[in-house]
């Protein structure tokens, strides 16, 4: 497209920042879709290793141990589990390498059940190319990376009506991470969302870990449901 | 024929005495009731015919509410649709409708018309009429006895219960093939299994009794034992062969739905993806068309996909995500929509739907880029934000002849009760429009008021 050089955003150095690079396997069934990511991805990334089916994946994760993982959602191979299995195979390394799942799915139970197996993150593949960058490096940090639409899924399984105090904490979003979920799924980016809640950007990270690890680990009566009730599309 | 047609069916009233026979039998010949009742209390000292009469119809005559029910189901398969069924073995609706008048059928050609004619009539009547002829011929028999003459009953009965009971099992095989065994309600086996048994006890007994000679119990019961015997042996030896030949038929069946199935999706897919794909391969050089043409196909695959069956169309969220495609096709940049929760129409929420689009109209022209939409609908209302990474614009500055966003935007939530705030900056711009719940505003005002 001609006009959207405002889109794009690199991501400013941040000071203190050691300029090394984020090693990364790419995961993917499509081999034209794998280069064509090799290419968008900008020089602060390594692309260490390529692996097109769930065997194939688990084996070069476990081999290179690369930092990040871009893992497509829907991978042929192993139990049929695609880029869950290949989570959950690869927990030995929970601590170092972190996993961000790609898809074409909008589907939220394909999203959902990732994330659920310990993805940091999900965006969809039409991101461009800054943007997947920016997206690996956050988390290669240690960040969650959320995408509109899955912040939009969080708010519709957990609600958009705050936590009361009594509450399970894992059970609901505060109201401040409610408003960090609506301004990222109103397409906001997280500088952006810093400027207009006037939080720092440091905070709005730790804002959205904490959904992303609830997201994970509640056992929300509701939210469970919400997921068996996606299935059943 | 055609008053015959016309009549109302025979259903028991809810405007009733008793049971609203004599109505219903009023509103079905066309005569006046009181005659009905009349009769029906003259024939009741006649030996009790009309009592027995009553009771009969009370019986055997559904109200109007249970005929309604009866008639609605029967044609609606739960499977039909996704299986193909010949023509020739559905059962065209008309046929079950209640007054048979409704035939859609051509009256140009008179003789197919005619034949037609007569085969539904036969159908809809046929068990009647049958039925009434043999109780005629049993009343008859009963009358001549009467004057003395000699029946030979001790051939008859058995033959007619062997008649009887033969065509219940043909009437019930009959039934099974017209269903296509497609409508496999458990109501309606469990029926054809009784139907089924009666019909294999009274020609079983039937025969014996023939054969027996109508001799006595101790022998007709030794035959029956034996008999019952014989089909038990016989049964066996041919239990695998029917339960292989069920079988073959359930995989047929299975795999013919599955041929469907993958015939449709490949129709689906000629008719989108490899037209999109021919088409992009033609206006490879235009940069803008091959986005545009992938956009609205990948848009058009999605909803295929993934759509939500059980979700009611016409809610606000697909209207929202209705527009966002429309401007997506307009202007050729990406509109992404993200939903929370979602509300039904209304006047009001049509407004919104409005405004939401010419925001988006206005923020795919001049902001040059990816549109983000995104709409929350919850119980206080409904709030939809259009936002854009243009060069961005002063609100203030917009000429008052400019009526899009002051009037179609602004204006028009403002008329319904919403409201309608632009944001713009160099970054972008966003436009934020709300629309509370009517009524919860006014169980606010209420709710104040009663506090003060």
């Amino acid at each position: 497209m001609s006009g959207t050089p405002e889109e794009i955003k690199p991501e400013q150095v941040i000071p203190g920042q050691v300029p090394r690079k984020v090693r990364v396997v790419i995961v993917d069934d499509h081999a034209i879709f794998r280069s064509g990511l090799k290419a968008d991805l900008d020089s602060r990334i390594d692309v260490v290793g390529e692996a097109g089916t769930v065997e194939q994946a688990i084996a070069v994760i476990a081999e290179v141990q690369p930092e990040v993982v871009l893992l497509d959602v829907h991978l042929p191979g192993g139990l049929g589990g695609g880029g869950r299995e290949v989570i959950s195979a690869s927990s030995a390394l929970r601590g170092s390498t972190s996993f961000l799942a790609l898809s074409v799915s909008d589907a939220a139970e394909d999203v959902v059940a990732v994330i659920r197996a310990g993805a940091r993150g999900y965006v969809t593949k039409t991101i461009s190319g800054p943007e997947i960058s920016d997206a690996v490096i956050r988390v290669a940090d240690g960040d969650a990376v959320f995408s509109p639409r899955l912040a939009g899924f969080v708010l519709d399984a957990f609600g958009t009506s705050p936590a009361e105090i009594a509450d399970d904490e894992l059970d609901r979003l505060s109201a401040r991470e409610l408003e960090v979920m609506r301004l990222i799924a109103r397409g906001y980016s997280y500088k952006e969302v810093a400027k207009e809640l006037f939080i720092s950007i440091k905070t709005v990270e730790t804002h959205v870990s904490a959904v992303l690890r609830k997201l994970q680990l509640s056992s929300r009566h509701e939210l469970t449901k919400w997921a068996a009730e996606r299935r059943l599309l | 024929m055609t008053t015959a047609m016309q009549r109302p069916p025979l259903v028991r009233s809810s405007d009733r005495m008793i049971a609203g026979v004599c109505r219903g039998l009023a509103d079905h010949l066309g005569w006046p009731v009181k005659y009905i009742r009349l009769g029906m209390v003259l024939a009741s000292f006649a030996g009790g015919a009309g009592l027995a009469f009553y009771a009969w119809l009370w019986v055997m005559v559904p109200t109007a509410d249970e005929s309604a029910r009866r008639n609605s189901r029967r044609p609606a398969s739960p499977i039909a649709p996704s299986v193909s069924m010949p023509p020739s073995v559905s059962m065209p609706p008309a046929v079950t409708a209640p007054d048979g008048g409704a035939q859609p059928l051509p009256l140009s050609a008179p003789a197919p018309v005619f034949a037609s004619w007569f085969r539904l009539r036969r159908i809809q009547y046929g068990k009647e009429i049958l039925l009434g002829a043999g109780l005629l011929l049993v009343a008859a028999i009963l009358i001549v006895r009467q004057f003395g003459v000699e029946v030979p009953l001790g051939t008859l009965i058995p033959a007619a219960a062997i008649l009887g009971g033969a065509s219940i099992a043909w009437m019930q095989l009959d039934e099974t093939r017209r269903a296509g065994l497609v409508d496999k309600t458990k109501a309606d086996q469990a029926g054809g299994w009784v139907r089924l048994a009666a019909g294999l006890a009274l020609v079983v007994a039937g025969v014996l009794v023939m054969v027996s000679g109508s001799g006595s119990w101790e022998q007709t019961w030794l035959a029956l034992l034996a008999s019952i015997a014989v089909l038990g042996g016989v049964a066996l030896v041919l239990l695998p062969w029917g339960l292989k030949f069920w079988k073959d038929l359930e995989t047929e069946r299975a795999a013919r739905v599955r041929e469907t199935e993958r015939a449709e999706i490949a129709a689906h897919l000629h008719d989108s993806v490899l037209q999109t794909l021919a088409l992009i391969q033609r206006r490879a050089g235009s940069e803008q068309d091959v986005v545009r043409l992938a956009r609205a196909q990948e848009r058009e695959l999605r909803t295929w996909l993934y759509r939500d069956a059980a979700k009611d169309a016409g809610l606000l969220a697909e209207r929202i995500a209705a527009a966002a495609a429309e401007v997506e096709d307009a202007h050729g940049h990406a509109v992404d929509v993200v939903s929370v929760g979602d509300a039904a129409m209304t006047d009001r929420h049509e407004a919104l739907v409005l405004a939401a689009r010419e925001a988006m109209h206005n923020a795919a022209r001049h902001g040059g880029g990816a549109v983000s939409v995104y709409l929350e609908s919850s119980d206080t209302g409904s709030e939809v934000f259009v936002r854009d990474r243009g060069p961005g614009f002063d609100p203030d500055a917009v000429p008052e002849d400019r009526l899009g966003v002051k009037e179609s935007i602004i204006g028009r939530m403002k008329r319904h009760g919403g409201t309608a705030v632009i944001n713009s900056n160099s970054e972008g711009t966003e436009v934020r429009l709300k629309l509370p719940v009517e009524n919860a505003d006014k169980a606010e005002n209420r709710n104040g008021e009663a506090k003060a």
